[in-house]
């Protein structure tokens, strides 16, 4: 009876998630809550289902990246970024996009498309130009960008706290397929876009209203004061930060404690500039609370023993490591279409782990398929994943209305073809590297 | 053609509220020099049908900026002047128009210097002076003064946040000291201001400046109490053509809702005021210090000889 009641509560969570009918930090508590008072799960057991190394991670760096965006460093590069497009759409379109994945390799992709999406429609729309190809791409380029490095999305970050892969693993077992999804993507871009996109160095006109808006910008963003100190000191933090994830093999210390001490760090050499409890309280605690009640929900369901069930199945139906990794590729990426991918992963943790257990150390690349599937599964839709939404609405307060359709029209067929090269990239690390 | 209009105009005018029409100017200059350069054509004939196009977008603007057709007739000119009829010779010839749009982007800096030069007329020692507008030309000749070392006050009359805040960093970064006052609140520090500086978007051939919405208002006010209120203005940025009436402010409507009631309203802004020339004392240009009849006269004389009429 008590699988049963417990199942329902993580289906009726997942629901109330996938739908929004409250916040969904509040329906991850709610669900955690009733498993332990239903007598689940124990307090104590609840406690230590959450993984605090994926909480303090995440807490880090949010920390961090709001202190470094404090310093005005990311609008001066994107303004400059504006200024070496010259006003070409096409090279507006690559640069933007690329340093959107670039970005959001490293810090998170809403913060990722908060910073780079209204620049890119007052540059594009200021122009007459029609900004939604450059928004889809700074959409999809966020989401195949997140998925390169350990820090990226949140999903990978759940993997990562789940298997102990570090920087180095998600970067060296990532950059193949992200640099040939991203590559596919441009090209697929390029082609159907190309009347919106085609350079505009023949027309003085366009060419001249294009200069004008960049020098706008310039003029806005480069007036504000910019602290050279502050810049040192957030860029040398920024490094160092990153040195810390690439040599965290050599180092020994955990992701979470170089994100956490640089976070701290940074925060005690900018007191002068900026107020600690501001950061503090930009931090995304609902995000927190929202992972921390999920972790409690999935051990509820560990408990039951459905997810063991599952893993067997799924083991059950094919010894071929290539056949399993496109089913997790692909699986993982129809779901993350239209359901949060960070339940999904969360759920799907111990059902891979289960796997592994079964068919042994081949199976690692199972883990590679599902960050795979997960991160790029949600460009499929608008509702896809965090960026997608969070971008959609930033088009909309800028006047700039993007439909379900209209996105879907394009993204599905994309992101189905950026699974296909996914699928070739796994036979031939299972088969071939 | 319409849609381009349409572009230019609104962006010129969001340009004009952010930054000023004096900084405008030479932005869009430098904006101009810089397209050139990157224009891809094969002779100067292509390039000058490509320039006529932009000169025709930009020449009918709404509202026409003055001092942008002026330069763009200046330009217009030269480049036909200097066209030649080989193809080869395309890069030498745009160089030399970009050498030109730089001399003009010089001359419109030294115009700057000679508004700032002939604003010493005016004296301001021991003067309480009241701001409003975000005009550069008026932030220029205080800091001016205050390099000369004149000893006086400023009172900033507040309106839209950003053109507030920039007078607020201009003066502060200047070390002028100064007040803020709401727009609405003068009344009560009337007998402290000893004079009133302003800039303008263009004369128009009304005569009528076209300025920062809320100007009229508090000229007419200081008008009354007998107050002097001067203008600061670039000669270049006359609108040398007949104006009709109420052309160049426009009416922005919207909707918005009460703060705690559900009571939606309709909501007016205009984008500019338009005030007569005679409610100022004197007129500070670049070509020296006029009163209204003075400044008449000019702009007469100046619109027989450059009148820009299609």
């Amino acid at each position: 009876m008590l699988t049963y009641i417990t199942f329902g509560i993580f289906i009726l969570a997942f629901v109330l998630i996938v739908f929004e009918v409250f916040d969904k930090s509040l329906i991850a508590l709610s669900g955690a809550l009733l498993m332990v008072l239903l007598n689940v799960l124990t307090p104590e057991e609840a406690i230590e289902a959450i993984e605090f190394e994926t909480i303090l991670l995440l807490l880090g760096m949010m920390v961090l990246v709001n202190i470094s965006a404090k310093s005005g460093i990311f609008e001066w590069l994107n303004v400059k970024i504006a200024a070496l497009t010259k006003g070409n759409p096409l090279a507006i379109f690559l640069l933007f996009s690329f340093v959107t994945a670039l970005f959001s390799a490293f810090l998170d992709n809403v913060t990722t498309v908060i910073l780079i999406v209204p620049l890119t429609i007052v540059l594009v729309k200021g122009m007459g130009k029609d900004p939604k190809p450059y928004i889809f791409g700074e959409i999809i380029f966020s989401n195949i960008g997140g998925a390169l490095t350990l820090i990226g999305d949140p999903p990978n970050i759940i993997i990562g706290g789940a298997t102990g892969y570090n920087f180095l693993d998600f970067l060296m077992n990532l950059w193949m397929p992200i640099l040939g999804s991203m590559i596919f993507t441009a090209l697929v871009f390029v082609l159907v876009y190309w009347k919106k996109l085609r350079p505009i160095s023949d027309n003085l006109s366009e060419l001249c209203v294009a200069n004008v808006i960049i020098k706008k910008l310039r003029y806005k963003f480069l007036n504000t004061v910019l602290h050279k100190d502050f810049i040192i000191t957030v860029l040398s933090i920024l490094v160092l930060t990153l040195t810390g994830f690439v040599l965290q093999g050599v180092l020994g210390i955990p992701t979470y404690v170089i994100a956490f001490a640089a976070a701290v760090l940074l925060a005690i050499l900018t007191t002068r500039r900026v107020k600690v409890h501001e950061s503090f309280e930009s931090v995304e605690w609902t995000t927190l609370f929202f992972f921390s009640g999920l972790f409690i929900m999935v051990a509820g369901v560990e408990q039951t023993g459905i997810l063991e069930q599952l893993s067997h199945f799924v083991a059950g139906t094919t010894t071929n490591i290539f056949y399993l990794a496109l089913i997790v590729l692909w699986v993982s990426g129809l779901a993350s279409m239209i359901l949060d991918n960070i339940p999904f992963v969360t759920v799907m943790i111990p059902v891979i782990m289960g796997i592994q257990t079964q068919l042994g150390p081949e199976a690692a690349v199972l883990w590679w398929a599902l960050s795979l599937g997960a991160c790029l599964g949600g460009n499929g839709t608008l509702i896809g994943a965090s960026a997608n939404v969070v971008s959609a609405d930033l088009a909309k307060k800028s006047g700039v209305r993007i439909s379900f359709l209209e996105y879907m029209k394009f993204s599905l067929p994309l992101t189905l073809g950026v699974l296909v090269i996914c699928s070739a990239y796994l036979f031939l690390k299972i088969n071939v590297l | 053609m319409k849609a381009q209009i349409e572009l230019y105009s609104n962006l010129l005018r969001e340009l004009e509220m952010d930054i000023g029409t004096r900084d405008l100017t030479e932005l869009f200059l430098e904006a101009l020099a810089l397209s050139i350069k990157n224009l891809k054509v094969n002779s100067p004939e292509a390039f000058l049908e490509q320039f006529r196009g932009l000169y025709e977008v930009v020449s009918n603007t709404e509202p026409k900026f003055g001092i942008l057709n002026y330069q763009f007739a200046r330009l217009a000119n030269y480049s036909q002047d200097v066209v030649c009829k080989d193809k080869k010779c395309v890069k030498k010839w745009k160089h030399m128009v970009i050498k030109r749009l730089e001399q003009m982007i010089r001359e419109e800096r030294d115009k700057k210097v000679n508004i700032v030069k002939n604003a010493e007329k005016i004296e301001v020692d021991g003067k309480t002076i009241l701001i409003h507008d975000h005009s550069h030309t008026v932030q220029d000749a205080l800091v001016h003064y205050k390099n000369m070392g004149k000893k006086f006050k400023v009172i900033i009359a507040e309106q839209n946040f950003n053109k507030t805040h920039d007078n607020i960093e201009r003066m502060h970064d200047a070390g002028i000291p100064f007040q803020v006052i709401p727009s609405y609140m003068l009344s009560h520090v009337h007998d402290q201001i000893d004079m009133v500086f302003f800039g303008a978007v263009t004369l128009k051939s009304t005569m009528n400046f076209v300025m920062s919405p809320g100007t009229h208002g508090i000229i007419s006010e200081f008008h009354v109490i007998d107050v002097p209120v001067y203008m600061f203005i670039d000669t270049a940025k006359f609108s040398l053509w007949k104006s009709k009436k109420k052309v160049g402010v426009f009416m922005h409507k919207h909707e918005r809702t009460h703060y705690n009631k559900p009571i939606t309203y309709e909501r007016i802004k205009y984008s500019h005021d338009r005030v007569p020339h005679k409610l100022f004392k004197k007129i500070v240009t670049n070509e020296g210090v006029f009163t209204p009849v003075a400044l008449k006269k000019l702009f007469d004389e100046k619109m027989k000889k450059y009148s820009f009429e299609k």
